[in-house]
């Protein structure tokens, strides 16, 4: 009897992500993706974050995008393997920790919801409560950590990192050369937690907190990641790769909402206008989108403009959210949807 | 874009395919074939293409070592005949894989970006203007396979009057319908004199829902030019031969191709 084939059945699962990673490979988006890419790579003004001397390394080519659906199908292009420091795109997913552990009253006692004009790393206070303006501002982003759950401090860090393992659906470390530096220079930053602790916005372990602020922002993740931790908040909180839960869906408003009107720097105004999605920005180049119900978007790219933002990933962001009609408020829209470029781009070289 | 493809070795899939690609070209058109069946290649062979002149192969495209375009060869003269040597039309252009062990066991190693080969295979229809574009893949169920259902406006099945073939054909035809593929063509290869056809017809239209579009007989003639050269060259009034034209007429009336 002859035996031929070899062919080894993996289970429905594996044959279901096959599948998917099939149609991921041969969707139109992919074209799009990969066009956004090869245009906006040769772009190479702006200026690479160089505070500390680990991020000045970064290579200026470098530009990497991934969509995630909430059905957990992923189009990709470029360097989206790239790996980088999360930085201040860390901070909506803290300050969803701290909603979380202690509900919106109390958070919101320690740090507001108000976009601010002034810069990121500002030392300054609502003067009426003391609080920091904001969660997307340094300030209001070590109140936050303040607020992550945990006995000590060793138990703290791993309740950090475990909630952005759950966003990203793989375990996920600190890079420590960028920690060490960041603990090393942050002088500002120290300045600041001693200030909200001289007005009783931070609690008596805040030297603990600071550290931890230290280590949130050096988590190493890649472009990849952040599509995936955007889906995770696009399908309510539940990870579209894992099926775990990260943050209940009732959370998840406040994180949006917080992030559509604080977080891109002093460009907020101006996203929430043009681009009209959730999102968030960090000094290394990573942005986080998020299109609720839809899919989560990442983007890295370190060349930054003025305001601290990464250029590439605000022009990819701004011309796919024109191209989709992707604006929250967006209404009678005519062009083609997203949903539509994720279909099979068969048909393309077909004769009329 | 047509795939053929079939879930078991020996069904003669790259025999049909070539001769497909032939009489597709004699038509008028811009052909291309290409050999993702990169584990073991072989279509170049009936082709009667030499291996040893191809500076470029699939492989090297999917190394980034050169364009897709480099590694397709103009095989018109030798295949189609020299009715119009430098004209537009007709064409018939070859993409083989590597038969260098060494560039095998690369690809079975380390895999390669499946995204890629879906980008060359959409630039080699532009860059060559091809009407036309054939992948033949590997037997059973692998990546190359899988992505090539997935971008392909028709898939051509081809199985042999043999239960084990009945079977493994039916895990395609499923896979084939969760890619949606738009249209799913089946030939039956290798029947030996005497069988019922119409039978054989209806059991596999019945079992897959599918259109069979050619019940093929096994030949002698067939198995004397062992892969050497293109059958429909060789022997144009053939039965054989005459059932490829029939599918070539499904194909150019359905137009779904590019």
């Amino acid at each position: 009897m002859e035996r031929q084939g070899n062919v080894t059945q993996p289970p429905e699962n594996e044959m279901d992500k096959l599948l998917g990673q099939m149609k991921s490979a041969t969707s139109r988006l992919r074209e799009v993706l990969r066009d956004l890419h090869d245009r906006l790579v040769t772009r190479l003004d702006g200026h690479i974050a160089d505070y500390i001397p680990e991020l000045a390394t970064a290579n200026p080519q470098h530009f990497g995008i991934t969509l995630c659906t909430i059905d957990g199908q992923i189009v990709e292009a470029g360097d989206y393997l790239q790996q980088f420091t999360i930085q201040s795109v860390s901070k909506p997913f803290v300050f969803g920790m701290a909603l979380e552990e202690h509900g919106v009253d109390h958070v919101l006692s320690k740090v507001g919801v108000e976009p601010t004009g002034e810069a990121f790393n500002s030392i300054v206070l609502d003067e009426a409560s003391n609080r920091p303006f904001n969660p997307m501002v340094n300030a209001g982003a070590i109140a936050t950590a303040d607020l992550i759950p945990g006995k000590d401090y060793p138990e703290r860090v791993k309740n950090l990192l475990q909630t952005f393992s759950n966003y990203c659906g793989r375990p996920v470390h600190v890079d420590n050369a960028v920690f060490m530096s960041e603990r090393l220079t942050g002088h500002r930053n120290r300045a600041m937690a001693h200030l909200m602790r001289n007005f009783g916005m931070v609690s008596d372990r805040f030297e603990d907190s600071l550290e931890l602020y230290f280590q949130q922002c050096s988590i190493a993740v890649t472009a990849h990641d952040l599509a995936v931790m955007g889906a995770t908040l696009a399908r309510g909180g539940v990870n579209p790769l894992t099926n775990v839960k990260a943050i209940s869906a009732a959370n998840v408003k406040y994180l949006l909402s917080a992030m559509l009107t604080c977080g891109m720097y002093d460009f907020a105004g101006e996203w929430a206008f043009r681009v009209g999605l959730p999102a968030k920005s960090g000094v290394a180049g990573g942005i986080v989108v998020v299109i609720p119900g839809v899919a989560g978007i990442g983007l890295y790219s370190p060349l930054l403009d003025s305001k601290g933002n990464s250029i590439r990933g605000v022009e990819a962001c701004l011309e796919l959210s024109k191209r989709f009609g992707l604006h929250a408020f967006e209404q009678g829209f005519e062009g083609p949807t997203l949903r539509s470029q994720l279909q099979s781009s068969r048909g393309r070289h077909s004769q009329s | 874009m047509i795939s053929t493809h079939s879930f078991r070795g020996g069904t003669g899939k790259s025999n049909t395919t070539a001769n497909l690609a032939t009489l597709l070209a004699k038509a008028g058109h811009r052909v291309g074939v290409i050999d993702t069946d990169i584990q073991s290649p072989g279509i170049h062979v009936v082709f009667g293409f030499d291996q040893t002149r191809a500076k470029h192969a699939l492989n090297d495209y999917l190394w980034g070592r050169c364009r897709i375009e480099d590694a397709a060869y103009d095989i018109t003269s030798h295949c189609v005949g020299k009715a119009h040597p430098e004209g537009d039309r007709p064409k018939l252009f070859l993409i083989p894989s590597s038969l260098n062990s060494g560039e095998i066991a690369r690809i079975l190693r380390e895999g390669y970006d499946v995204g890629r080969l879906n980008d060359g295979l959409h630039d080699v229809i532009d860059r060559l203007r091809l009407d036309y574009l054939l992948i033949d893949t590997h037997p059973g169920v692998n990546e190359e396979t899988l992505l090539s259902i997935a971008l392909s406006d028709t898939l051509i099945l081809i199985l042999r009057p043999d239960s084990q073939d009945f079977q493994g054909t039916a895990v395609t035809v499923e896979l084939a319908r969760r890619l949606e593929v738009p249209e799913l063509l089946v030939v039956v290869n290798k029947l030996p004199d005497g069988m019922d056809m119409e039978m054989i017809r209806e059991q596999v239209e019945g079992a897959y829902r599918s259109e069979v579009v050619a019940l093929l007989p096994l030949n002698a003639e067939m198995s004397r030019l062992g892969s050497g050269g293109l059958f429909v060259n060789r022997f144009p009034d053939h039965p054989f031969t005459r059932g490829l034209e029939g599918i070539v007429r499904r194909l150019l009336s359905g137009r779904a191709a590019g």
